[in-house]
């Protein structure tokens, strides 16, 4: 006769007694099928003991650190882009303006979203909207550029 | 789509006018040269005043046309709109001017007021009066207020700088041609000579030249702070053609007091023409740098490749 489930639990929890324990490992030694189902109980008390062990995290924090990853994944995305972006910025400068006005538009460590605002606030004053336009099309065309936004811009 | 390049298209406007006023320089320079070499033995006065005189107005129509396209690219609320509609009707008053001047105000056979047997010279004097305030205080008192407009907008992105003790002093030299042509004026009238309307035209626009001028230093160095690029290149067009004006009128002051011998008609022809094709060149370049911005992308993707310049590089 096979031990129930519930009996086996108590055994695998060195709970189901000494002699009680004993009969079991008799019956296991010989049945197949039991030990089976007792590998199936240890695997699954493994599993919840991993849980548990593993920090309690709150929401809060847990969207923090969805939100953190996403964006160091836009940013090594797009570091390569802004730099690319600012180089291209700057050519533009330096061709609608010249050396002097580029340089003025780029302080050093100056994120690449103010670059961008000064310079296009600047072509449009002085070269039309529809011109600032083409130039902006111009600057992102091919570029994999996700704004702060998150609007992706190619 | 092929890249424009060359003389191709609008965009090569700056260059068009640069060979035009090349060659113009060309062919009087050698006339006075030949002038010169013969002995004074011919007169180049007469073939050089009416030719100069047709293609001042000229250059006048064409920067009229292509302020007009600048004018068009800067909607109703754009900063730099009020300063180019100035600039235009400065232009238009500078075509206007050699317009009426050639057609309605000179006794030639095309001239309509000539027609129907009589000739009615006063009115052709008028229209002639009335097209020398055009194109002097009316003109340049529109472009002094559309250089001020500019001025603000240039301050506004920290590319205005104070007048040095340079700047002042080049301009007082303008201040001191102007003060000269005043304390003339003043002499003749009280010696009892009477001074012709030309002169009372040409003394009206003297103080807006002072003006003018001193705006012209500040863009200088404006332009100095924003660079060698295609709409600094414009604004410089401007200050250069201001720097013209100027020292064409104190050329034209000077000439006639050390000699009678020089022709006076070759040197006007020689200073108002370049100054024209100055003024012209700036809206051509700033034509030029809004259509090589809107220049569809295909032409300009190997301008990101290959031609980056070192700053950017």
């Amino acid at each position: 006769m096979h031990p129930r489930s519930a009996t086996l639990i108590a055994f695998c929890d060195a709970e189901a007694g000494a002699g009680r324990s004993r009969r079991i490992a008799r019956h296991l030694s010989q049945c197949e099928k039991c030990r089976d189902q007792l590998g199936r109980i240890r695997s699954e008390r493994e599993k919840l003991s991993a849980r548990a062990a593993a920090p309690a995290m709150e929401s809060g924090q847990g969207l923090a650190a969805v939100l953190s990853a996403i964006a160091a994944w836009r940013e090594g995305r797009n570091g390569a882009a802004a730099s690319e972006l600012k180089a291209r910025l700057r050519w533009q400068m330096e061709t609608y303006f010249g050396s002097p006005a580029a340089l003025a538009v780029e302080r050093p460590g100056m994120q690449v979203e103010e670059m961008f605002g000064k310079a296009n606030e600047m072509l449009e004053v002085f070269l039309g909207p529809g011109a600032a336009e083409a130039v902006r099309d111009d600057v992102f065309r091919g570029l994999e550029w996700t704004e702060p936004a998150g609007r992706a811009c190619r | 789509m092929t890249p424009k390049s060359g003389l191709d298209g609008i965009e090569s406007a700056p260059r068009w006018i640069l060979l035009f006023l090349g060659a113009y320089l060309i062919v009087h320079l050698f006339a006075l040269y030949l002038w010169n070499i013969a002995g004074h033995a011919f007169s180049i006065q007469g073939t050089s005043g009416g030719g100069s005189a047709l293609s001042v107005t000229a250059m006048a129509a064409v920067s009229l046309w292509l302020c007009l396209l600048v004018l068009r690219s800067f909607p109703g609320g754009a900063a730099l709109r009020p300063a180019w509609m100035l600039i235009t009707f400065a232009a238009a008053a500078q075509a206007a001017s050699g317009a009426l001047a050639q057609l309605l105000g000179s006794n030639w056979l095309l001239n309509p007021l000539m027609w129907g047997g009589h000739v009615r010279s006063g009115l052709i004097e008028q229209i002639r009066r009335g097209a020398l305030i055009a194109g002097g205080p009316v003109q340049l008192a529109l472009l002094a207020a559309g250089m001020l407009a500019a001025l603000r907008v240039l301050r506004k992105f920290g590319f205005w700088v104070r007048p040095s003790a340079a700047d002042w002093a080049v301009s007082s030299i303008i201040y001191l041609f102007t003060l000269c042509r005043f304390a003339e004026a003043g002499a003749a009238s009280l010696a009892g000579r009477p001074i012709g309307a030309e002169d009372w035209i040409s003394l009206a626009g003297l103080p807006i030249l002072c003006v003018l001028f001193l705006e012209a230093m500040l863009l200088r160095r404006s332009v100095v702070h924003l660079g060698n690029g295609l709409i600094s290149k414009c604004w410089a067009a401007f200050m250069c053609g201001i720097f013209l004006t100027g020292a064409g009128e104190l050329a034209l002051w000077v000439i006639p007091h050390y000699s009678h011998a020089w022709p006076l008609k070759t040197i006007v022809s020689l200073i108002r023409f370049p100054t024209a094709a100055v003024f012209a060149l700036a809206p051509a370049c700033q034509v030029a740098a809004q259509r090589r911005a809107i220049k569809p992308a295909g032409d300009r993707r190997e301008d990101l490749a290959t031609g980056v310049p070192a700053l950017a590089r």
